[in-house]
């Protein structure tokens, strides 16, 4: 694995634009970054990143099960008791889950990390399964890459089989919150899959979501009877239409289960359950008046995009990010600090469709917290 | 020589996110009344149209039927306005019309609901008597009765539209499907406001 400085392509932001990725710079900050790339080998991506990721999967859908009957883990991942029921039986009637993203600390050599679980709403998956796939594309048309080289990317075809095979809803309704470009760019991506999968597609603004006798309803007032929603569903419990989710005959991606998987108290559960696992940072729920020590990250519940992570690295420095989820408990991880390369530190977003790994998006930032504003860098393989 | 697989997409297409052309469909003007008519089966359509299409609009109605249908939370309630045993769930209308267009997630979850039986469906109409495309065709859709009146064939949103099987006369408007019931909205999005100081995302 490493970092190789590379020219871009002429007109990129225009093509950018041109495909809908509207967010491909960040506060005049460049998001979308290739001007340089990150080369892997084949035993790294199958060995260390494709392997691990299913392992990391298997081992983490296998604790739902044990979560629904233990009221206790229930508890300490704050899951509302009214939804108890809800979580259990869209387990038990298995019911589809479309994709997964698991964040990994990896630096070529040794075991990756897994950092945590993005298991209900992850993003960044136009710029892993399209913008990169391109990228790739026309560096070999260019010569800019050297040929033969590939990429850990099967992401698009992956979805529009999951599209195609799961037992969806038809026609199934995409929702995101109205005035983020960057989440209607994401949900745009999979209506555009699910499209080409025959699926009939419909956006609609998760603010205008209807309900009409329990039912949801669309903006016409037909009922929606399957839906994709780019929002957590930790929001969705405390919100006005939280019964709705309980009344309503509605398929949801990702289902209720999943909300037990993208809670950091995942982290802690599958320690307890596999401790030493080779690809698991020791973790723990944060105790009432427990001292945070060097070494060590403390992580919400619920948070995304890095928010209200802090950590004290082994040298005694505090590094916090601020954010609006301070509302829920905390668990302890180990602090596994990042690889740097160059002056960033890099993460590595590893995808899960169905339980099949899918790729892999890389994101580089200033600092030890991978947050939004990080920068998504391409990556190839070659032998 | 042994072929390599590779470890990315066949292919990365788009179809809805590159730029089409958009069609604006312009119409004003006065509202005329369109023939159509109300049937139970397709063969009593299929004395009046085309059996293909009188297949394909049954075939619609079905589909609409869940979609449309005026819901009740309560079985009673629902009887009250169409009839003791001429309510049904959504898994039951599924299964009479052989789709799968409630799925097993759905029929096992609690908090169902009821709705009329669907009795009849309205053929479709996409043109007017002087053959040209109207401006809001009519869709094909189902059809009820009310308990108090057995003869007359509704829509969903209780507008009359044939007494008894046979040809009738609608404006397209009035017959546009559109479920009855109050909506609510606004009822997801609250935490995304509350928390917006400092992200642009809500997925991670």
């Amino acid at each position: 694995m490493k970092k190789v400085a590379c020219d871009e392509r002429p007109g990129w932001r225009s093509y950018a634009e041109s495909v809908g990725f509207e967010f491909h710079t960040f506060d005049g900050e460049p998001y979308w970054d290739e001007t340089g790339y990150y080369q892997f080998n084949l035993r790294q991506i199958e060995q260390d990143l494709e392997q691990p990721t299913e392992e990391l999967h298997q081992m983490a859908v296998g604790l739902v099960d044990d979560i629904i009957r233990d009221e206790e883990k229930l508890q300490q991942l704050a899951i509302p008791e009214k939804f108890w029921d809800f979580v259990a039986s869209s387990w038990r009637n298995k019911a589809p889950s479309l994709y997964g993203r698991l964040d990994l600390v990896y630096d070529g050599t040794g075991p990756a990390k897994l950092l945590e679980l993005n298991y209900d709403t992850p993003t960044s998956l136009f710029e892993t399964g399209f913008f990169q796939w391109v990228w790739l594309e026309d560096q070999l048309m260019r010569g800019k890459v050297p040929q033969g080289a590939d990429q850990f990317n099967s992401l698009q075809d992956q979805l529009e089989a999951a599209f195609a095979n799961l037992p969806l809803a038809n026609p199934l309704y995409f929702a995101s919150v109205a005035n983020s470009i960057e989440d209607k760019g994401t949900v745009m991506y999979l209506m555009d899959i699910a499209k080409q999968a025959g699926l009939d597609s419909r956006f609609i603004e998760l603010e205008q979501l209807g309900e009409a006798s329990g039912q949801l309803v669309d903006l016409d007032g037909y009922a929606i009877e399957g839906l994709f929603k780019l929002y957590p569903w930790e929001f969705m419990l405390q919100e006005d239409f939280a019964s709705v989710i309980l009344s309503s005959q509605t398929q949801w991606l990702e289902p209720g289960w999943k909300m037990l998987l993208s809670n950091k108290g995942i982290l802690p559960l599958l320690w307890q359950k596999y401790q030493g696992h080779p690809n698991l940072l020791e973790s723990h729920f944060e105790q009432p008046g427990q001292s945070f020590g060097a070494g060590w990250v403390r992580k919400p519940l619920f948070s995304r995009e890095g928010a209200n992570v802090e950590l004290v690295t082994l040298g005694g420095e505090k590094i916090s990010e601020p954010g609006p989820y301070a509302d829920s408990p905390f668990i302890r991880q180990k602090l596994q600090s990042l690889p740097k390369f160059g002056d960033s530190y890099t993460m590595i977003g590893s995808w899960v469709v169905g339980n099949s790994a899918a790729g892999i998006g890389i994101r580089e930032d200033n600092s030890l917290i991978t947050k939004d504003s990080s920068r998504f860098l391409p990556h190839i393989i070659l032998d | 020589m042994k072929q390599k697989v590779l470890k990315r997409s066949k292919k990365a297409a788009l179809v809805l996110m590159v730029p089409t052309a958009t069609f604006l469909m312009a119409g004003c003007g006065q509202e005329e009344a369109v023939q159509t008519a109300a049937f139970e089966t397709v063969d009593q359509c299929a004395a009046y149209y085309n059996p293909e299409q009188c297949k394909a609009d049954l075939g619609q109605a079905l589909a609409m039927h869940s979609q449309v249908a005026p819901k009740y939370t309560d079985k009673a309630a629902c009887e009250t306005d169409f009839g003791v045993g001429q309510c049904e769930t959504p898994a039951q209308a599924a299964a009479t019309a052989g789709t799968e267009q409630v799925p097993q997630q759905a029929q096992a979850s609690s908090g169902g609901f009821f709705m009329p039986m669907m009795m009849g469906f309205l053929a479709g109409q996409m043109l007017n008597r002087s053959g040209s495309q109207l401006k809001q065709p009519v869709q094909a859709q189902p059809l009820y009765k009310s308990r108090d009146d057995n003869s007359t064939f509704r829509t969903a949103s209780n507008t009359p539209v044939a007494r008894g099987v046979g040809p009738a006369y609608v404006k397209p408007s009035s017959v546009q499907p559109k479920p009855a019931g109050v909506v609510n909205r606004g009822g997801f999005g609250a935490q995304a406001q509350k928390r917006s100081s400092s992200a642009s995302t809500f997925g991670g």
